[in-house]
């Protein structure tokens, strides 16, 4: 058995001060016929061990994108990060070799996906892909492999875990498939775990369940947590802080209660009114008016102003508006902020 | 699952009394003077027509000729070929040395398919993808009769790499070259469909997952996709058989094996209906069988799949 953890933490630049995960100015594109997607353009953030960092936003704001970098699992062509850091403790991801990166995937940092179903090999019994990530990364015989694997089912509370192992994932219920692909995700006990859309592909009793059992084992592991969603219900509960995304970039950054209280980007107040409430029932539910931009014509300057209710010149010209400190702990890319806050 | 091969078992045996009906009548259709046709150039004397025609029951209507033959088939017996020799013996004779052919050449096929198919769906738009391409669709325009008696003259002499011609008792090596040949005819479209099947295979999800587990390349293409990417394939080579026996009398014809595609070569020359009909009857049994247990491996490949 190799000590993979050792390995990792004995690479050259591991800082104990630095924050778990740190993002810097991220870009990627795809290079595609109809010419070069940005996905993601200059995303950033950071995350602490224990934390939960929800990234909000619409489909095609380079959420997922984002979190394909972080893993280094993006399908190079098409995609290519074109600048940017991915820190993990202060070593830099991206500059890392193959061989070492694959040693951070799993071990590190892990990931669950959205669609549990297609997400996990058809084709294998749940045991032989959970057991082969302790026979890959930890050289364990199969039966010890076996038994870890009983162990995780157990852990992520799937009843019967001695005999589920051997059952495909056509075999279980949507939550119980997802549940599976947590088990898979904490198995080499990583201190990241990235879900993407966890919960999107499960009806509203059992995404509560999945989000209550990701809380809890986060705060079992200490784990640091990012959750990528487009829902603003599922974060209010769960998640410490908000980065939400637009169009390839962080648009506004802040603790959750601050966010809900006082957004400080348009975007995210356009998000927030569209909330269906019970207390505005009969009332006409705001829609946000138009499309997210198309990733291979961003608009010039701040990429929503076409969007946006608040949109004056400056926010039409290049640069885009920087990120503006706009309380302790809080950023939001939006010139106007004051007045977004303010109304 | 018991259920299934019950049913399939029973289907079998109607699509068995089909086919043999078919290549009966077929048979019957195409005789002129079947004596005469096994005499040679030779005059035939009226006793021996006789008795040829008694033992034949070449006087009688088509269905009391086909009511004589399944008597005989369903009580074991295949009947004698018009040279006079026992077919059961001829068949247990010849069938050593053709299971043998097509056995090669089912795994030279799979084994060079699938490891091209696999690295080409890999590499797609690369040198290699391409220039399997190339050689996909030249295997696929040459025909086997064509590519036997060519491989004979440039592998075996010119080069004297392998012997031109075997007999009953040919070890592999001496197959290696008819088999290759064999291969040749059903390779190509292997190798398609697992590219295809594999190219579909690596945009799937749990490709993604495979990767985030922090898995090498090679055991995220050989282990997790390939399963997948199988399905397709096996089915393919269960039809093929088809035209692997087509390829054998062919081949084994260019080759000099005396197997079962030879003597069938030799016994449709010969205007020789039992001999036919009975080779080919023992042929949509082996076919019938191999399909029914490529159903079978679809079960045992992807779970998904259950019989009822």
């Amino acid at each position: 058995m190799t000590d993979i953890k050792g390995q990792v933490d004995a690479l050259p630049g591991t800082d104990p001060r630095a924050p778990l995960l740190q993002i810097n100015d991220l870009h990627v594109e795809f290079h595609t016929r109809d010419g070069v997607a940005k996905a993601v353009n200059g995303a950033s953030f950071w995350l602490n061990p224990g934390e939960t960092l929800a990234i909000l936003g619409e489909s095609g704001c380079g959420k997922s994108v984002t979190a394909q970098a972080i893993m280094g699992i993006l399908e190079t062509p098409p995609a290519h990060i074109t600048q940017g850091e991915v820190r993990y403790r202060g070593v830099d991801l991206l500059k890392l070799p193959e061989a070492q990166r694959r040693k951070v995937r799993a071990n590190r940092i892990a990931m669950i996906f959205q669609d549990a179903l297609s997400a996990l090999n058809p084709v294998y019994s749940v045991g032989f892909q959970l057991a082969e990530l302790f026979r890959v990364h930890r050289g364990m015989s199969r039966g010890d492999a076996r038994k870890r694997a009983v162990e995780l089912l157990d852990q992520v509370r799937i009843p019967g875990a001695k005999s589920r192992v051997h059952d495909y994932p056509h075999q279980f219920s949507g939550g119980m498939r997802q549940r599976v692909m947590i088990a898979m995700a904490l198995a080499l006990d990583p201190e990241v775990l990235i879900a993407d859309e966890p919960t999107t592909a499960l009806d509203v009793t059992v995404q509560a369940q999945i989000m209550g059992l990701l809380a809890e084992l986060r705060r079992e592991r200490n784990m640091g947590l990012v959750l990528i969603t487009h829902d603003m219900g599922v974060v209010a509960d769960v998640a410490d802080r908000i980065s939400v995304m637009y169009a390839g970039r962080v648009v506004e950054e802040a603790p959750v209660y601050d966010i809900y209280a006082r957004p400080g980007h348009p975007y995210t107040r356009a998000l927030l009114e569209s909330i269906p409430r019970l207390d505005l029932k009969g009332q006409q539910l705001s829609v946000i008016q138009g499309l997210p931009p198309a990733l291979t014509d961003i608009p010039a300057g701040c990429a929503f102003h076409p969007r946006c209710r608040y949109a004056k010149d400056p926010c039409r010209q290049d640069p885009a508006p920087p990120a503006y400190s706009i309380a302790p702990h809080r950023t939001a890319r939006c010139h106007f902020f004051r007045e977004v806050l303010g109304e | 699952m018991f259920r299934y091969i019950v049913r399939r078992l029973l289907q079998m045996i109607l699509t068995f009394f089909g086919a043999t009906f078919v290549v009966f009548a077929l048979m019957f259709a195409n005789q002129d003077d079947p004596i005469q046709a096994l005499a040679g150039e030779k005059p035939v004397s009226d006793n021996v027509r006789a008795v040829l025609t008694e033992r034949y029951h070449l006087d009688e209507s088509f269905p009391v000729q086909y009511w004589y033959y399944m008597k005989g088939l369903l009580t074991g017996d295949l009947g004698r070929s018009m040279a006079g020799r026992d077919i059961g013996e001829m068949l247990s004779g010849a069938w050593p040395v053709t299971l043998k052919l097509s056995a090669l050449a089912i795994v030279v096929a799979a084994l060079i398919a699938i490891t091209a198919g696999v690295w080409s769906a890999i590499r797609r738009g690369g040198f290699f993808d391409n220039s399997t391409l190339l050689m996909t669709l030249l295997l696929l325009a040459v025909p086997i009769v064509v590519l036997a008696p060519v491989a004979q003259l440039v592998f075996a002499m010119e080069l004297r790499w392998f012997p031109a011609t075997t007999t009953a008792r040919a070890g592999l090596y001496d197959l290696l070259l008819p088999a290759v040949v064999l291969a040749c005819s059903v390779m190509a479209t292997q190798l398609r469909v697992t590219r295809t099947s594999v190219v579909e295979n690596l945009r799937a999800d749990y490709v993604r997952t495979a990767r985030a587990k922090g898995l090498t390349p090679r055991r995220v293409t050989w282990v997790h996709v390939l399963r997948n990417s199988l399905i397709p394939v096996i089915t393919l080579i269960g039809v093929d058989l088809g035209m692997l026996m087509s390829g054998a009398i062919i081949v084994e014809e260019v080759f000099n094996i005396p197997g079962v595609g030879f003597n069938l070569a030799r016994g449709i020359r010969a205007e020789d209906g039992p001999l036919v009909v009975g080779f080919v009857s023992v042929l949509v049994v082996v076919f019938l069988v191999v399909n029914l247990v490529v159903d079978l491996l679809y079960a045992a490949l992807d779970p998904r799949i259950r019989y009822e």
